[in-house]
């Protein structure tokens, strides 16, 4: 019916689409020069110079006008020059234009006290959040007149020292883009604008990602680094090493960023068991926890249960081996227990596991008091958590962490990898698909599941040792249900069975917390809410894996032929 | 021996409480395969609605119980079926026909969102929040038992109320069709039944259980607050799951086993209270592991 109703929509629209793109360019261009306030915010002024200071210098635009501008003149491009899938383009843009424009606008009047703040209505002129919004919605019309074209397919082929400096680029535009995520706003609480800066920086990032997806160009990017692996990935570790020396090099990132990439390994573990396996973990962090706590107590801190040290390796593959055993026993009710049954028994493992460890089982856990004063790593003298000095670069503290943890995600990236393309990979996949069927083909699948917990777990249990470490300090509330929820969420968000989907998954989620703390109170909230919007419109997540996708489009593909035959009936 | 005869007691106590919320969870899975993980907010969110609905009255209201009950029961039922019905449009009914795993995420956000909302925008809701005194006080004392009168209601309303819903889908039109959508949606359908119809009713008749749940809850206990739901919920999912999905006899045996286990646990197992909520996890995966279709179900029934 929904179709229907755009093809209505189109026809109307049809003649106009071009002229209406123009149109919306050049009022996103117009809104990026206009004044936006017209006055200064109790917490100071609204950033970058949006109020009529900016006639000092008109040329001068900077954040989120600079995006605004960025995206007049991307949607000019996109209507006047050939543009592949230019409606898809289009649609993208307008909806990036929409979002950056609202989410200013609204915030200036909600702070600066009703609509006076953005339009004329205070005697000075004060257009620019209506503006950009009006740009927005006319480019969305627009893109519906136009029509929305499946993304364009590149086939042209490069020379491999071509592809090799495309790559080149592509990554440092990660890079870039990482970092100008994390640093976008200021660090945590010391701007008051931190997280509306950052919410419509992510609808900057948002706009312009789809737009350059919708172009094909992220398409042919992956197939080129598919063709050339071995040299995205060092490219790529290159780029992750290099995020110290960026703006996002002070010891407060580190820190974020190394807590991400624990969470980011986590999430890879739990990626095996439910996105290849597709056996729906609900107490996944409890293996975190219990290598953590394993790990603590080996650390020689004053409230451990072994009054001695392990060396760091040692204590962390005792853990890995540990939670790697808790996770065959966890997963043993496979063999007998399935789908939804199953979530409910790791749920009741899980929290089996927080209650015990509150109530200080065995005295391992010291319960609600935690295990503190878990000595830092380090490595020849040098503690892991101060900064380093090499020759004349002066690196911030926690720069080993954060090396450390690159190290370890990427270790959890290549052990899921080898694992996805191996035999047991396409076992696991075989009893997603259809368990029975797996069954007859050979597939042992009672032993495959175990492996497949028990492999999450392992690799848990040593993200877990790290995370005890790092933080110095491990208590059994760092790893409640609601973690469990969110790793799972972190993995369904980037794509289940996908990689890179994972680690943007955890990024997101737990770099989003970190940015939001003007919206603290409905964090959790705006978190339940984005689960069920995800299941609802993009249940694959932002970065699908291929298999997945191609199944998805083929039931697509399906319903759209049931659809059709119905209508015809009808 | 007098220790024991009170446990037990309040055991049964506790299990009259989570049949009520039992029963929501086991029809919602008879008819569509979910499990409802958000019925357990459904409960908690009715709780303060009929605490809401208190605080709203008139003064001179408040004062007598014979009027205030009754009327805290029909805003906390309100709350929760209006609740339940805005969840199985939005959030369940477009997933259906999907895949099992879609719509159980969807049940953890909507979980995690009533929750929230009801900590972000009930007023004080961080705290735990006193009951009004409004049901009858004092003991039923039998020897050395000492049951409170509230205990007595709950027994009697969730023994009534069950027996009134099984008579309901057994003999009605509705009933039938119930039933009928359980055992094959599509044949169902072609004898003209309207899915969405019995669906939606489901919903409802379990969100008036919790709702009645929510509000003995306070009475019972004098306290509410955000988190009783989640555990509340999993005690009567795993009641749900060992009296036998899909049954409603299986629901309410399974609710007031799980009550015995609670408080027996607290007293004679070691660890005590602090560990009665691990054995009702342990005898939820062994039922689970050993006898998953639960004491009354059909052990042929296939569950992918």
């Amino acid at each position: 019916m929904s179709t229907v109703a755009i093809s209505e929509k189109r026809s109307a629209l049809a003649p106009l689409g071009k002229p209406l793109a123009i149109a919306g360019g050049v009022l996103a261009v117009v809104a990026a020069l206009l004044p936006w306030v017209t006055f200064s915010l109790n917490d100071g002024n609204w950033p970058d110079k949006s109020t009529l200071q900016f006639f000092d210098a008109p040329f001068l635009v900077t954040g989120f006008r600079w995006h605004m501008l960025l995206f007049g003149v991307f949607i000019l491009v996109a209507a006047l020059a050939p543009t592949p899938s230019r409606g898809r383009v289009l649609r993208a843009l307008g909806w990036g234009t929409l979002a950056v424009s609202f989410i200013n606008a609204l915030y200036i009047t909600i702070k600066g006290g009703g609509l006076g703040a953005i339009t004329a209505l205070d005697g000075e002129v004060a257009f620019g959040g209506v503006v950009g919004v009006v740009a927005g919605v006319l480019v969305i019309l627009a893109s519906y007149g136009i029509g929305i074209e499946p993304v364009a397919d590149w086939k042209f082929k490069v020379s491999t020292p071509v592809a090799y400096l495309v790559l080149l680029v592509a990554f440092g535009g990660v890079l870039y883009a990482v970092a100008a995520m994390l640093t976008t706003g200021g660090v945590g609480a010391s701007n008051p604008y931190a997280g509306a800066i950052f919410l419509s920086f992510l609808g900057f990032a948002g706009g312009v990602l789809a737009a350059l997806s919708g172009v094909g160009l992220v398409r042919w990017i992956s197939a080129l680094s598919e063709e050339h692996r071995v040299f995205s990935v060092i490219v790529l570790a290159a780029c992750a090493l290099l995020l110290p020396f960026t703006d996002a090099g002070n010891e407060y990132w580190m820190t974020v960023a190394a807590n991400i990439g624990i969470y980011a390994a986590t999430a890879i573990g739990l990626n095996i068991v439910v996105g290849l396996a597709g056996l729906l973990d609900l107490g996944y962090v409890a293996f975190m926890g219990i290598g953590a706590l394993v790990a603590a107590n080996f650390s020689g801190a004053a409230t451990a249960y072994f009054g001695f040290s392990l060396p760091f390796p040692v204590a962390a593959a005792i853990a890995a081996v540990v939670a790697g055993i808790f996770g065959a026993i966890v997963g043993s009710p496979t063999l007998r227990v399935r789908g939804d049954y199953l979530a409910i028994v790791t749920l009741a493992f899980g929290e089996i596991f927080t209650r015990s460890a509150q109530n200080d089982i065995g005295g391992f856990t010291n319960g609600s008091n935690a295990i503190p004063g878990i000595p830092a790593l380090s490595l020849f003298g040098a503690e892991f958590n101060r900064s380093i000095t090499i020759g004349p670069v002066k690196l911030p503290g926690g720069v080993l962490y954060y090396i450390l943890i690159v190290l370890l995600v990427a270790a959890t990236m290549a052990v899921f990898a080898n694992l996805k393309f191996s035999r047991i990979g396409r076992a696991w996949i075989a009893i997603r698909e259809d368990e029975d069927a797996a069954r007859a083909m050979g597939i042992r699948t009672g032993k495959m599941k175990i492996l497949a917990f028990l492999i999450g777990a392992m690799l848990a249990g040593l993200a877990g040792a790290v995370f005890a470490h790092k933080n110095g300090t491990v208590s059994y509330e760092s790893f409640k249900f609601l973690e469990s929820i969110t790793l799972l969420a972190a993995v369904i968000l980037g794509g289940m069975g996908s990689i890179p989907g994972a680690v943007l998954g955890a990024s997101l989620l737990f770099v989003l917390p970190e940015k939001l703390r003007d919206f603290e109170e409905y964090r959790l909230m705006i978190f339940g809410l984005a689960l069920i919007l995800i299941m609802r419109f993009r249940p694959v997540g932002l970065i699908p894996d291929a298999h997945r996708r191609a199944e998805m489009a083929e039931k697509a593909d399906e319903n759209a032929e049931e659809a059709h035959v119905e209508a015809r009936k009808a | 021996m007098s220790v024991l005869l009170q446990q037990l007691a309040n055991g049964v106590i506790q299990g009259a409480l989570i049949a009520l919320i039992a029963l929501g969870y086991t029809m919602v899975y008879g008819i569509i395969q979910l499990i409802n993980f958000a019925h357990g907010e459904v409960f908690m969110v009715a709780s303060y609605g009929g605490l809401a609905t208190f605080t709203l009255l008139p003064d001179d209201l408040k004062k007598t119980p014979a009027v205030a009950l009754p009327l805290m029961f029909v805003g906390g039922i309100a709350v929760a079926v209006l609740v339940a019905v805005v969840m199985e449009r939005f959030a369940y009914r477009p997933l259906r026909g999907s895949s099992r795993l879609a719509p159980l995420i969807t049940a953890l956000g909507v979980s995690v969102f009533l929750q929230e909302a009801v900590r972000v925008w009930y007023p004080d809701a961080t705290s735990n929040l006193p009951y009004p005194k409004v049901f009858p006080e004092g003991n039923l004392s039998l020897g050395a038992v000492n049951i409170p009168w509230t205990g007595v209601l709950l027994i009697v309303l969730s023994v009534g109320l069950s027996i009134i819903l099984q008579t309901y889908i057994n003999k009605s039109r509705m009933g039938r069709a119930m039933r009928a959508t359980a055992q094959d949606p599509d044949t169902a359908k072609l004898m003209g039944v309207n899915p969405d119809r019995v669906i939606v009713l489901t919903f409802v008749f379990g969100a008036v259980l919790a709702g009645v749940a929510g509000v003995m809850f306070g009475g019972y206990l004098n306290n509410i607050n955000i988190d009783m739901g989640f555990q509340n919920g999993i005690f009567a999912f795993t009641a749900a799951v060992l009296g036998g999905v899909g049954s409603i006899r299986g629901a309410v045996v399974g609710a007031f086993i799980i009550g015995l286990i609670k408080t027996l646990s607290g007293q004679y197992m070691p660890g005590g209270t602090q560990y009665d909520y691990v054995w009702i996890f342990v005898v939820l995966i062994l039922v689970l592991v050993f006898r998953p279709q639960g004491l009354f179900g059909e052990p042929e029934r296939v569950r992918a």
